[in-house]
């Protein structure tokens, strides 16, 4: 008897301990659920529940909607990919550097413990016509006056949103990296030098691969995000076109609930294609699950 | 390619680790450096493959100083303690790496990689990965992937020591036979006493950063010149091997053993004793 | 270094250009670490700022009176504004990290059905942005009477916050493994003294690097907060939002050097209880 109890109790074991994550996970797809039924038009607490399509084929034909969702694919593509590169140039500099713990809070920790619209604050400071950057221009005699210099805000580019999200998640994917570039360049790194193989080669064909999980991961994470994210494109960017998340949230807030369903359709459109990035990303999580040799 | 090292010292965060240690390896000769840990050993190994640069003395391979040469162009393998075999390859592929840095076309490497897997009896293992394989299996890889790069000097760094006991006497007897075959200068680090009587051409015994006495297998178990050696040997300990003609051999290890008859026999030591043949 | 104390000039070029490599290495860091504090140093400056008439590189009047509204506040509510987010963003950094926690747990150590769908569904909220969710959950939270209070916001902030605790949380429970519990079990530990004195200890970097990126997660909410606590619920983001795009670019900044000032802290804090209770430099307490 003891025995089959204690072994029931070890079945049942795991289901409790998810349980609270569960919970958390499933007030998460309830909301997003809620959210993309009503994309569909079918808003149970208004008695509408005919499910209808035409807020997505509006949204997807809308000229101005599908600018939205170029320019907000444009604006996260840019961002992940700079920093991608930007992050595995930072976390190799700072393995050859050997930086200390100290560098690598203030490196590293810092930017991602910043708030991303203070950033975007910041960079108003520096990069409005009154910033400080067309200062020193005006100084060393290259702008005659404070409108001389493109500003930062509205810029068509959304370069300024793209630096905001370099500045934040450049260190974030060096964060992912570092510790096993780290311990890599001390054990693996000397084997493949042994071996013959330059320390660009060893950076390529082993470092780099053994990195790869953890550094899709992160692209996706900082790709999906830079994707999804409100902030920085409210206050950053042109006139025309909106990110998305803008644009849904200008629909969502119009006084004709109505509208709602445009926004939601535009949300349902991001979660679709975050979700086809999931997929991706959990792939590359199975494939990396496999057990590793031990350094 | 003889391997020799002049007056190296090295000091590393304030400590001193290595103090004028020098000595010669002849071409084609199997020589352990042996000694507790914390003497130096593998800091050794990492100078001659330039790992670590010393703070002064010279490494001259073939008479030729090669200090300015990186590691990766010193053509000096190191099988290490830890193994080391590249996660993200197969088998085969780790085998084939060196050649791959040497820019060996792809279908020669692979016939090489396979060569080297069978010279390690493991034919067929090429696909693997090598977290499927046991501890002894992925020595012998890594010792294939060193042996593939053709080095002029086959460092080994303590290779048999995360290995049972079985096992060790098995890689002891490939290693010894590989070296035989392909018959590059061996290097081996370790601190098993009967590991480098019966393995090598030579014996550098090092304690405390300090090269204290270097000789053949022979001179260094019946003439210990330093306390730490006979520290060393001093434990009990037999050595099966065989007497012919008035001689005791196990692999490299040859002694006189006037009054012993033909056939298999024991090597015995015993504290404070002079070590004794015994017939089985 | 020469060559009359033992030294050969071939080792010295060796050794040379390896100090070179780090010395560059060095220097790019260098460039990025001012390439970090450089906007930092700005908000810094223009908190303090009174006026500053172009094309000067250096404001012409400092004063107090940016920080002196940020702490007050509307309606001399600052500090407590402070507190609630700081009481908000202390709550769901222990609700995700417990229950991220204890799921790690199930994840690494245990084998059961719906492992793996559980773990797709536990990267969810990491890529499906928190926009999506936040304005799909409105209507939800209203009907439940989560919305408009502390409890529905920290709820919401913690959702967002469990996929970081969840990636912190299972490395480090990977890497602690079973061995030592079992070891604990077999000298006679019940299962609370085992938590005591081998898991919560063994698991405690990570617990604690992961109630600092939840926290930080929390307190720099601002869309989230927006809609779920629905302008009722105001924490200091919510107060300092509104400024970064307003006039007032002193207000703005001593708002955002206030936030920047107390998310240190709490880092701070926590990096010296990493540093009190976590894993040393090159001390491989989990080989």
């Amino acid at each position: 008897m003891a025995i089959i109890s204690r072994r029931a109790r070890r079945k049942a074991a795991p289901y409790l301990m998810v349980l609270p994550a569960l919970l958390l996970l499933a007030v998460f797809a309830y909301g997003v659920g809620s959210g993309v039924v009503q994309g569909f038009g079918v808003m149970p607490f208004l008695d509408r529940t005919e499910p209808a399509l035409a807020y997505y084929e509006e949204a997807l034909t809308r000229s101005d909607l599908l600018d939205s969702i170029l320019f907000s694919l444009y604006l996260s593509a840019v961002s992940s990919v700079g920093a991608l590169i930007g992050g595995v140039a930072l976390s190799a500099v700072m393995t050859r550097a050997e930086a200390s713990r100290f560098v690598r809070l203030a490196g590293i920790q810092v930017p991602i413990a910043t708030m991303h619209a203070l950033v975007a604050l910041a960079l108003i400071c520096l990069f409005t016509g009154a910033g400080l950057f067309p200062r020193l221009l005006h100084v060393v005699g290259l702008a005659p006056d404070a409108t001389a210099f493109p500003s930062v805000v509205g810029a068509p580019s959304g370069w300024g949103i793209i630096a905001v999200y370099l500045w934040k998640e450049i260190p974030f994917v060096a964060f992912t990296t570092l510790t096993i570039m780290m311990n890599i360049s001390a054990s693996y790194g000397e084997a493949a030098s042994t071996l013959g193989a330059s320390s660009l080669r060893t950076f390529s064909s082993v470092t780099l691969p053994l990195c790869r999980g953890p550094l899709l991961r992160a692209f996706l994470v900082v790709f999906a995000f830079a994707f999804g994210s409100y902030e920085i494109p409210f206050l950053l960017e042109p006139t025309v076109p909106k990110a998305l998340p803008v644009l849904a949230y200008i629909e969502f807030q119009d006084p004709d609930i109505i509208n709602r369903c445009y926004a939601m359709a535009l949300n349902g459109i991001m979660a679709g294609i975050c979700t086809v990035l999931c997929i991706i990303y959990y792939v590359v999580l199975q494939r990396e699950r496999v057990p590793k040799g031990r350094p | 390619m003889e391997l020799s090292l002049e007056n190296i010292d090295l000091t590393l965060g304030g400590k001193p680790i290595l103090h004028d240690v020098g000595f010669t390896v002849p071409d084609g000769a199997f020589a352990s450096i042996l000694g507790e840990s914390g003497a130096g050993k593998s800091t050794t190994l990492k100078i001659i493959s330039g790992l670590v640069p010393q703070d002064s003395g010279r490494v001259l391979f073939d008479g030729a100083c090669i200090d300015d040469v990186p590691t990766h162009k010193r053509d000096v393998a190191i099988v290490f303690q830890d193994i080391r075999l590249f996660p993200n390859m197969d088998v085969a592929h780790n085998v084939a790496f060196p050649l791959k840095m040497r820019k060996v076309a792809r279908a020669e490497r692979m016939r090489v990689a396979e060569e080297m897997l069978a010279a390690v009896h493991l034919e067929g293992f090429g696909r693997r990965r090598t977290y499927e394989l046991s501890g002894g299996q992925q020595q012998r890889v890594a010792l294939a992937r060193a042996l593939a790069a053709r080095p002029k000097a086959l460092l080994l760094d303590e290779p048999f020591s995360g290995l049972d006991e079985q096992l060790r006497d098995e890689m002891r007897t490939l290693v010894s036979s590989l070296h035989e075959r392909f018959g590059m200068t061996s290097l081996m680090v370790t601190h098993d006493p009967d590991e480098a009587l019966t393995m090598s051409d030579a014996i550098m015994f090092m304690s405390d950063g300090r090269l204290v006495q270097a000789g053949t297998p022979a001179d260094m178990l019946l003439h210990p010149a330093h306390e730490a050696v006979s520290a060393c040997f001093g434990d009990a300990a037999a050595i099966e091997g065989a007497v012919a003609g008035g001689a005791f051999t196990a692999g490299k290890l040859a002694l006189p053993a006037p009054d012993v008859p033909d056939g298999p026999a024991v090597l015995v030591r015993v504290p404070d004793r002079e070590p004794f043949v015994h017939a089985l | 270094m020469t060559a009359a104390t033992g030294q050969n000039a071939q080792l010295a070029a060796r050794v040379r250009r390896a100090r070179r490599g780090r010395a560059v290495a060095r220097a790019l860091v260098g460039v990025e670490l001012a390439l970090v504090a450089l906007p930092l140093a700005i908000i810094a400056v223009w908190a303090f700022t009174d006026a500053w008439p172009w094309p000067d590189l250096w404001p012409q009047q400092l004063s107090a009176r940016g920080i002196e509204q940020a702490l007050s506040g509307r309606q001399n509510a600052g500090v407590q504004t402070l507190a609630l987010s700081i009481g908000i963003a202390a709550a769901t950094a222990v609700v995700s990290t417990a229950a991220a926690a204890l799921a790690c747990r199930a994840l690494c150590h245990f084998q059961w059905r719906g492992r793996s769908a559980f773990q797709f569904a536990a990267l969810l909220p990491f890529i499906i942005p928190s926009t999506v969710f936040a304005m799909g959950v409105q209507v939800v939270f209203l009907q439940a009477g989560l919305a408009r209070t502390v409890p529905g916001v920290v709820l919401a902030h913690s959702i967002v916050a469990l996929p970081y605790a969840i990636i912190i949380m299972t490395d480090i429970t990977r890497a602690a493994g079973t061995r030592r519990e079992d070891a604990a079990r077999t000298l006679g530990a019940g299962t609370w003294q085992m938590l005591r004195h081998v898991t919560i200890p063994q698991l405690l970097p990570g617990i604690l690097s992961s109630l600092s990126m939840c926290y930080i997660m929390s307190f720099s909410q601002y869309f989230l907060t927006l809609l779920v606590g629905g302008g009722k619920v105001q924490t200091f983001v919510l107060v300092l939002f509104p400024y970064l795009s307003g006039g007032d670019r002193t207000i703005a900044c001593a708002y955002s050097l206030v936030f920047l000032v107390v998310t240190f802290a709490v880092f701070f804090v926590f990096e010296l209880l990493l540093r009190r209770f976590g894993v040393r430099e090159g001390d491989d307490l989990y080989d």
